[in-house]
């Protein structure tokens, strides 16, 4: 229980935003692991990866590349049981997608998953804030935050869904209130709609991870900022919060990749094809390949949204500290 | 140290045990905004769920009339739901393919992940880079492939894969896989190396010391790791969606097919729709109540659903 175990170990420590350790190569190791070394390098049973290995190879790799090769082809349902034969176009594909709403379909994800990324941020630090404390009942509370958590995807969209319909339960309260509630799933509003669900469904996310962050705050830090006589609210802005800074950013890197991923949500609230205002990329990429048929376009399409995502993924991967064999064995 | 699925939880278990004695100083919000805050949140939560049940328990005639609490409780649409929505076939489907799901990513990521974390060996990181990123490619794009692949299996090598559920099963371990082996790596790499060491002295093998000395000592994250496996393809809409036919539905798309074909009906069936997704939420809700510690320390671990 070090002073520095909180800086350089959160929680989940796999999550720590890090300096990307070395290269895995047996460079120049330390004394230490030499020894590990000597014992791990005599006999490394690699056989051990073929079974999963193979498995991962013939399910992902070869699809992954597939993909690739479907997006430079003229795709169809007649050519689709003879893939291999289909005609080779080259970038065509591409060039239709941007002029098929393929664009629309980017803003409108991308504007989705940061606007719900930003919205859910306040309620799960102060969820994480208000069940930091033990107090009577606080067991309660959090298997209640967890609620919409748990809720498989679909069942939440579904249940959404009912209560949003224009007769639905959603209407008539407001109706009750004196407010016309209209149309939820078509229409201009159903974007806000998709956000709304969408926050009330993946908040806890945010607030697991403040929590754990949250929880890795050392004692000595509470107890000297009480020394020093701190009000709550300084307290919490300038001592305890920037603590959640790291891990908190690094949550909503990974909420807005769900976010943009997303495709049980569109899919069951609102149906496909989806209307033009929540047209987001995993919908407009189903539609084309399974209603339109057309699967060179839709490949190309969902390979931009992989590019897209590449990008916050990068980031990802770069602030993950992957390599921990150093230390794998001084825990 | 059985106990321990995560580090996450050990230091939270570690913290738990402190915290008695630190008292008023770890003090963050005020009592009156700390009760503002959790009842507001609460509410939020509860307002939507509490509907959900108290549907569930009505009429559709009265759920139809906008009631919030039912004028008079009935079971009658959990009776109902299993021949209006075909969700007694498709809860058994979606228990068998998740299942085989489960056990294979678990026991395949687990021998995987244990190499990955003990030894070295060129392109290892770019595996552990992989796995992550794996997780956070678009479904929609590991799918077109899979689905061109599986419906030309039939001309190529002659085998009926769309449809099936060795298909589906196949097309969920793409997910499944490259997460429960990271969900292994995580705990394996907190495993002390010296356990196994002695049993290397004793002149024990690999596969020994792998099923006699590591399996046995992470069996709490071989078991998170298959229940995060089975969830993956429990809570999967979009594979299931396109890779069954009606025989082969899953819970998934059973109830997502009866909640908008019932919308075309003369009376909406609202009370059997919250009826049929409470029976399908079911599974997983036990499952997070009985491992609730685990996958918790789990979901933060992975980072992912």
């Amino acid at each position: 229980m070090t002073d520095d175990r909180t800086t350089t170990q959160r929680p989940g420590s796999e999550t720590t935003l890090a300096a990307e350790p070395g290269p895995a190569t047996p460079a120049a190791p330390s004394g230490r692991s030499k020894r590990r070394r000597g014992v791990t390098q005599r006999q490394r049973p690699l056989w051990l990866l073929a079974p999963g290995g193979l498995l991962m190879t013939l399910i992902i790799l070869i699809p992954l590349g597939v993909a690739v090769w479907i997006s430079l082809i003229d795709l169809d349902q007649y050519t689709l049981r003879r893939w291999l034969d289909a005609e080779f176009i080259g970038l065509k594909n591409f060039t239709e997608a941007f002029q098929s709403g393929l664009l629309h379909s980017i803003w409108i994800s991308v504007s989705f998953a940061v606007l719900s990324t930003i919205a859910t941020v306040p309620f799960g630090i102060a969820a994480a804030v208000a069940t930091q404390n033990a107090y009577r009942g606080r067991a309660m509370v959090r298997a209640v935050f967890l609620i919409p958590y748990v809720l498989p995807s679909f069942v939440v969209a579904t249940v959404w869904r009912t209560m949003l319909q224009p007769d639905g339960i959603v209407n008539t309260l407001l109706a009750k209130a004196g407010i016309t509630g209209g149309l939820w799933l078509s229409g201009p509003k159903s974007y806000w709609t998709l956000i709304l669900v969408e926050i009330w469904a993946a908040w806890p996310f945010i607030y697991l991870m403040a929590l754990a962050a949250l929880q890795s705050v050392d004692g000595e830090v509470h107890e000297a900022s009480a020394i020093d006589g701190a009000n709550w609210w300084p307290k919490l802005t300038h001592v305890i919060l920037p603590y959640l800074r790291g891990p908190v950013l690094l949550a909503c890197l990974l909420a807005t990749l769900n976010h943009i991923n997303n495709f049980t949500l569109p899919f069951v609230l609102f149906g496909a094809p989806a209307p033009d205002d929540v047209n987001v990329m995993p919908m407009i990429v189903y539609v084309t390949s399974f209603q339109s048929l057309r699967f060179g376009l839709s490949a190309a399409m969902a390979i931009v949204s992989l590019l897209l995502i590449a990008i916050p993924l990068f980031v990802y991967l770069r602030a993950l500290r992957l390599d921990v064999h150093e230390d794998g064995g001084q825990r | 140290m059985t106990a321990t699925a995560t580090t996450a939880g050990a230091q939270a278990r570690r913290r738990r045990g402190r915290r008695p004695a630190a008292g008023e100083a770890h003090r963050l919000l005020p009592a009156p905004l700390l009760v503002i805050v959790t009842v507001a949140l609460c509410l939020m939560v509860l307002i939507p769920t509490a509907y959900i049940v108290l549907a569930s328990l009505n009429t559709d005639i009265g759920v139809a009339e906008g009631e919030f609490w039912p004028s008079s409780f009935t079971l009658d649409s959990y009776s109902k739901i299993w021949t209006t929505a075909d969700l007694g076939n498709g809860l058994v489907n979606s228990l068998i393919v998740c299942s085989f799901t489960a056990v294979a990513s678990a026991l395949l990521g687990t021998i995987t992940a244990y190499v990955l974390v003990r030894y070295t060996f060129t392109g290892r990181l770019t595996i552990l880079r992989g796995l992550v990123g794996l997780q956070s490619i678009p479904g929609t794009l590991m799918l077109l492939p899979v689905f061109v692949l599986f419906s030309s299996a039939g001309n190529y090598l002659g085998v009926t894969m769309v449809g099936t559920r060795w298909g589906l099963f196949l097309a969920y371990l793409t997910f499944a896989l490259p997460f429960s082996t990271w969900v292994m790596v995580t705990y394996l790499r907190g495993l002390p190396r010296e356990l196994e060491e002695a049993g290397r002295v004793d002149g024990a093998s690999t596969l020994r010391i792998l099923f006699r000395i590591i399996m046995p000592l992470s069996l709490p994250a071989i078991v998170v790791s298959a229940i995060f496996a089975f969830l993956l393809g429990w809570n999967d809409v979009l594979f299931a969606n396109v890779l069954t036919r009606p025989e082969t539905h899953t819970a998934a798309v059973a109830l997502s097919i009866f909640g908008v074909t019932q919308e075309g009906g003369a009376l909406p069936v609202y009370s059997q729709v919250m009826a049929a997704a409470l029976v399908t939420a079911a599974p997983v809700v036990i499952l997070y109540l009985v491992f609730q510690r685990y996958l918790v320390g789990g979901l933060t671990a992975g980072g992912v659903k």
